[in-house]
């Protein structure tokens, strides 16, 4: 902060009147310089994040009459009754959210902590294996999806061996079966083989700040990996996890996963993410798109800052 | 730096193991071991079916014998792959080249306008300073939901949908993730550099391009290779945004839903190719990526 006042306050020093001029001019060319660092994302911003919101609420209250847009409350009764509505697509797409999310918080973040903390107590070839954990983090997802899809199938190399371990296999693979809970639960299996990297770098990079001390003394008094993980490296590391949760939760309704490019959203398996993607490409009801989403909003708003609240306080940690 | 030595030091009781720990570590390290496999054995198929003829992997299928090598090595499919394979007239050279282009756009917008943005409000003091600073962090915080028919409405009234334009235009915001990290790393860098430009009657432009855009090179690469992956993999801005412009990662989809029964192990080799840019890069930079990354992206 002092670095720049050094050369920034000129206002409050009485201006000699031969460097008058000069002054003026250096003022004059900050300001050209500033607007023209900040005026394209000052309106992009305005524009793409302003104006969408602006016009994404005006949206909800809105309906198409006859070709013509007229305002109403309707898009929020209609929401309420597609979500109440059992087997209605919104209905489906939100317990569907709700059980990603779950394995997301208490499968996939667990097993990369677990993984972070072996990797960093390096266990043999933890520098090979921190690339193959990381590895379905950069490939590109339709690779890995039409791999997975194509493993399982029963034509592919695993599909073939569960074919012969179970003669009830499904005939077009665990991905497509109708009226089941198995092709969601295939991809939920799915997202957590493939999700364990992106949170592994980061759950590492928290504790290779904890100093080394800590470990060596509580080896000292004889703890056990497992009980230094609960006992030190969770209650060291809370900040990080309670971001991590906290970002989950703010991309709940926003992450659609491979759902478009494992089953194209079909089998039940849609979530919200891919049923507001999926009206949008189809050009179907915007409205309710809207209305939709706003409501989602308006939840997750007091969520966080809730959540926020609560992890701040137990989080509190420094060393 | 102290964590760096004692790691190093293999003499520390930290690597010191019991024999119920080497047990645990035994242990995790099969566990590890499996997930390898599991991650690795369905590459060696992709990799093994796609020298196949179609015949030849289909006639496996019927036999059981999906791990068998091929009968004759069909390299020719690799060839094949770049022109047999195509969505609405593109085929995966035509992929590639909007991959590319496209990454280019996104990633060098995206992170200096970030630069800009991050520069500015770091160094400079003006009026309405506190205002966008706290706006940025604010929009970025609020989880919006739905706001897709309005962006798509928009694109389309400005007839940006479906052309080159709809990148250029959209990614030129210079706030979000990026904007933090350059912001911080200006914020640390000392402003006697941009004081000694002026005094050598240099302008504030010069300052920021000449002296301190080129030092903020290492955090700029760093945003630059983790926005070139995410960008270079994703498809579904793609399919909604600009349908005539297919990349490898959105035009593979299509290849699938329609080409796959037709060419499966043509598929397979395009799916091989499409790979090694991603490879490669991440073997260049694989240090950069895992040591700077921390809470949400990089280390401060």
């Amino acid at each position: 902060m002092e670095n720049q006042e050094t050369f920034l306050p000129i206002e409050k020093k009485k201006l000699q009147p031969n460097n008058f001029l000069n002054k003026q001019k250096t003022r004059k060319g900050q300001k050209i310089f500033l607007v023209c660092m900040l005026a394209i994302p000052i309106v992009n911003w305005l524009v793409f994040w302003l104006y969408v919101n602006l016009s994404s609420i005006l949206l909800a209250f809105q309906i198409d009459i006859a070709g013509e847009m007229q305002w109403s409350l309707q898009n929020f009764e209609t929401f309420w009754q597609h979500l109440t509505d059992k087997g209605n697509q919104l209905n489906i797409s939100l317990k569907n959210t709700m059980l990603y999310f779950l394995s997301s918080a208490l499968i996939t973040m667990p097993l990369s902590l677990l993984v972070s903390y072996f990797l960093s107590k390096k266990i043999l070839g933890y520098k090979f294996f921190r690339i193959v954990f990381y590895l379905p983090c950069i490939i590109t997802p339709i690779i890995l999806t039409s791999v997975y899809s194509q493993v399982l199938h029963p034509d592919g190399p695993l599909g073939i061996l569960f074919s012969k371990i179970n003669p009830n296999y499904p005939m077009n693979g665990p991905l497509r079966i109708h009226g089941s809970i198995v092709p969601t639960l295939t991809i939920i299996v799915y997202t957590v083989l493939t999700g364990i990297g992106g949170d592994m770098l980061i759950f590492s990079g928290a504790m290779s700040r904890i100093p080394t001390e800590v470990f060596e003394s509580a080896k000292l008094d004889g703890c056990g990996p497992f009980r230094e993980v609960v006992t030190i490296v969770v209650p060291l590391i809370l900040s990080t996890i309670s971001t991590k949760v906290v970002l989950l939760i703010s991309g709940i309704f926003s992450a659609s996963g491979p759902i478009m490019l494992l089953v194209t959203g079909e089998y039940q398996t849609s979530t919200i993410a891919f049923w507001i993607y999926n009206i949008v490409q189809e050009e179907g009801d915007y409205n309710l798109v809207a209305t939709a989403g706003l409501c989602f909003t308006l939840v997750l708003i007091p969520l966080i800052i809730l959540v926020r609240a609560v992890m701040d306080k137990i989080s509190d940690v420094e060393y | 730096m102290v964590n760096s030595i004692r790691i190093k030091d293999s003499g520390s009781v930290l690597y010191k193991r019991t024999k119920g720990e080497k047990v645990i570590y035994a242990i995790i390290f099969a566990f590890f071991a499996l997930y390898t496999a599991l991650m690795v054995f369905p590459f060696i198929w992709l990799f093994i079916s796609s020298f196949k003829s179609s015949y030849n992997y289909l006639e496996d299928i019927d036999h059981f014998r999906v791990m068998a090598l091929p009968t004759k090595w069909m390299f020719e499919n690799y060839a094949k792959a770049f022109v047999e394979l195509e969505h609405d007239g593109t085929n995966l050279f035509g992929m590639f080249f909007n991959s590319i282009w496209y990454t280019a756009v996104v990633v060098i917008e995206g992170v200096f306008f970030s630069a800009c943005t991050g520069y500015s409000l770091s160094k400079y003091k003006f009026k309405c300073k506190n205002l966008i600073y706290t706006v940025a962090v604010v929009s970025m915080t609020i989880p919006v939901v739905g706001t897709l028919p309005a962006s798509f409405r928009l694109s389309a009234a400005l007839r940006i949908y479906d052309t080159p334009l709809q990148p250029i235009v959209t990614c030129a915001g210079g706030f979000g993730f990026n904007f933090l990290i350059m912001y911080a790393f200006f914020k640390n860098m000392p402003w006697s550099y941009a004081e000694a430009v002026f005094m050598d009657g240099g302008n504030d432009f010069i300052a920021f391009f000449k002296v301190m855009l080129p030092m903020a090179v290492g955090p700029i690469v760093t945003l630059s290779i983790i926005a070139s992956i995410s960008c270079w993999n994703d498809y579904t801005s793609i399919i909604l945004f600009m349908p005539s412009y297919q990349t490898v990662a959105s035009g593979l989809y299509f290849v699938q839903l329609t080409m796959f029964e037709k060419f499966p192990t043509i598929y397979y080799a395009a799916l091989f190719i499409s790979m090694i840019p991603v490879i490669v890069v991440f073997a260049i930079f694989s240090e950069q990526i895992m040591k700077n990354m921390s809470v949400g992206g990089l280390k401060g």
